[in-house]
């Protein structure tokens, strides 16, 4: 087993848990909290009396963001957050997993981000998968009000789509449709009352984006998504190998010029020389990658690199990735 | 428990040491320097008598928290020990008996005690509030607001000042005005811990971008330190303030605060470990002498003139978390993340 594969296993899964006001983020965390699973779960809230469960593995948090001095102008960071995952590896035995639930309101960014930055956080947890809860209902009329809404949308591996009960297919299908306008390669569980199996939500190896990739739907493909202001994703695929030092040096300096639009980037790439595949993620301009173990059997070695985001140049970045070929 | 036979270091010849459960998240000698205690991640706080420190047998644990202890500190006289807790208390420990002082709504991280050996002030830093207590513990004399949570609290060599370290700076007090607002020092981003100059000159601040910050106290000049591969978790001034000893390099880093450094001044290293981190630093009370505490669980105690380097302990039981001299600076304890505890009793013949 590599040390790659060592180290993720001893690293905690932490689920981050957001959702649109009233959404029924409540509703699915009580579930967590009480469903016969076997796992226990560290829960990181940011309004106490809210849960109905006594439990000594919740903790309340402020949601105190600041900003790193680290040149990177978006970069918005959980400080509260680090300090309390670091008070909860003091007790590391006593749970499998920790969630950490935002307002209704916050943007993910931070919270994202927070798992970038600070080194003992990045040692000691990974991020498993950003979980955004989904009122159904009232969902087509947020994302029109509200830019943070569709910022949960892209930040998202997993959405649950409550109160699925109080729409009718059409507009399933509508709410659908405009999801995967924002984030193409996010797994959609419809729900009523946050009903969904918990195997949906936790433990989902966000970052295996293998896993996340075969998600993907192929019409896609063939859509140019031209809003001018919307956020829109896009995927990549390049079928021979990458350059490891190209492929790095263009995408921090794309970073670093268009980190501020580009929500979330992430991809599984095949460096020239290397046997195993690299994964690669990022928030706005906060990027990381590791090996994550050979290619199966068979498989096709293809690099595939998803953006999701704003203004993207679809040719630009094309031809900026297919530069990086070795 | 551990074998004496095995361990290498000072602490085969003076000291002791004991595995218990859970991660040690502080230690520290009582004020009269009669017991040194070790706060653990399972809420104990385990009591090692000085007459007896080398018998771990004559060592006691009391539940003092429910849940993780997070901050330690001797009480204002005496052999007791204060400490606060992810279960939101303020707790006395003395002997065996634990008392509840105070109950605040969020986790207590940080406990300070200034002292003249007489009289005395308690403060506890509690999400945003820092809590001032008089020497009893019960009578509650400030609440200081801060514009985020407190990630440090230290009083100044007199007792007359608190400073409290959070997002875009440290905040200062004095402790018996009735002035309700401090003086804010500013600098952009989150401090995660501050120490003060033992004769008040300067306010040192740890930044979670790896370096730190300070102001002049007399004309609130900025100062940055920086260079450091990691976050600084420990920093200590030497007995005299010449030197401020920190961790977070693979040796312990000395900033000169002397002859207008540490501006523009390039820091001293006394030797370390290549390729491991220093976690944990501690400044004797009577002596040139820092020991540093690695990541791989080795303690050394250094002789900052001749240099000379003494291992306490050799590595084993994860990082070092915890490392403190008792006021009298005869007793050296260290504390690991693993539940390594160690004494060393400096005064006994070697």
């Amino acid at each position: 087993m590599s040390e790659t594969q060592d180290r993720s296993k001893d690293q905690v899964p932490v689920t981050v848990l957001t959702g649109f006001l009233g959404a029924g983020k409540t509703t699915l965390l009580n579930h967590i909290l009480t469903a016969e699973h076997g796992r226990k779960y560290a829960v990181v809230i940011n309004e106490f009396g809210e849960l109905g469960v006594d439990n000594d593995l919740v903790v309340d948090a402020d949601e105190e963001v600041f900003e790193m001095n680290n040149g990177c102008i978006c970069c918005t960071v959980r400080g509260d957050l680090i300090r309390i995952l670091g008070s909860l590896m003091k007790r590391r035995a006593k749970f499998d997993g920790i969630i950490v639930e935002t307002t209704g309101l916050a943007d993910p960014a931070p919270v994202a981000q927070t798992f970038f930055v600070d080194e003992e956080v990045r040692d000691k947890t990974r991020l498993d998968a950003v979980v955004t809860v989904v009122d159904a209902y009232n969902v087509l009329q947020t994302l029109e009000e509200s830019p943070e809404a569709v910022h949960q949308i892209a930040f998202a591996d997993v959405i649950i789509l409550n109160k699925t009960d109080l729409v009718d297919e059409a507009k399933l299908a509508e709410i659908e449709a405009k999801i995967r306008q924002i984030n193409a390669y996010v797994k959609i569980h419809p729900a009523v009352r946050g009903n969904v199996p918990l195997t949906d939500v936790l433990d989902q190896g966000g970052f295996d984006l293998q896993r996340a990739l075969e998600y993907e739907p192929d019409f896609l493909e063939n859509t140019e998504h031209s809003h001018e202001e919307g956020v829109t994703s896009m995927s990549f695929p390049v079928s021979e190998p990458i350059d490891e030092a190209r492929f790095h040096a263009w995408i921090s300096a794309l970073l670093q010029e268009q980190g501020a639009d580009i929500l979330r980037s992430k991809g599984i790439l095949n460096f020239a020389g290397h046997n195993d595949r690299y994964a690669f993620q990022a928030v706005h301009m906060m990027a990381d990658g590791d090996f994550i173990g050979p290619w199966k059997e068979g498989e096709k070695k293809e690099s595939r690199l998803v953006f999701i985001g704003r203004n993207l140049n679809r040719p630009r970045l094309r031809r900026g990735f297919e530069s990086c070929r070795a | 428990m551990s074998d004496k036979a095995t361990l290498s270091g000072i602490v085969a010849e003076r000291g002791a040491e004991q595995a218990v459960e859970g991660h040690i998240t502080a230690c520290c000698a009582s004020r009269d320097n009669s017991s040194f205690a070790f706060a653990t991640g399972e809420g104990d706080l385990l009591i090692a008598p000085r007459e007896t420190i080398r018998d771990t047998a004559t060592w006691t644990t009391v539940q003092a928290h429910d849940g993780p202890v997070l901050a330690l500190s001797p009480d204002v006289t005496g052999s007791g020990f204060l400490s606060g807790g992810e279960d939101c208390r303020l707790k006395r420990t003395v002997g065996g008996a634990v008392e509840e002082l105070a109950k605040a709504r969020r986790w207590i991280e940080h406990v300070a005690c200034w002292s003249d050996g007489r009289k005395g002030t308690i403060a506890f830093a509690s999400g945003k509030e820092v809590h001032l207590r008089g020497a009893d513990g019960a009578t509650a004399l400030r609440t200081l607001e801060h514009p985020s949570t407190v990630s440090g609290i230290v009083f100044d060599a007199k007792g007359k000042r608190i400073a409290a370290s959070h997002y875009n700076g440290a905040s200062m007090w004095f402790v018996n005005s009735k002035d309700s607002t401090a003086k804010v020092y500013e600098w952009k981003g989150s401090h995660i811990g501050i120490a003060i100059h033992p004769a008040g000159e300067a306010l040192i601040t740890s930044m979670q971008e790896n370096d730190l910050h300070g102001w002049r106290l007399s004309d609130g000049h900025n100062m940055r330190m920086s260079g450091y591969p990691t976050k600084v978790m420990s920093l200590a001034f030497t007995r005299n303030g010449k030197w401020l000893a920190t961790s977070g390099a693979d040796s312990v880093i000395l900033w000169p605060f002397f002859n207008g450094g540490p501006m523009g001044k390039p820091p001293s290293e006394l030797p370390g470990i290549p390729g491991v981190l220093c976690t944990r630093v501690a400044t004797h009370p009577q002596q040139d002498v820092v020991v540093a505490g690695f990541a791989d669980g080795t303690v050394l105690m250094m002789d900052q003139s001749s240099e000379r380097v003494l291992p306490v302990c050799s590595a084993g039981g994860g990082s070092v978390t915890a490392l403190s001299f008792s006021a009298d600076g005869c007793i050296l304890g260290y504390g690991t993340e693993d539940g390594r505890v160690g004494v060393v009793d400096l005064t006994a013949p070697a």
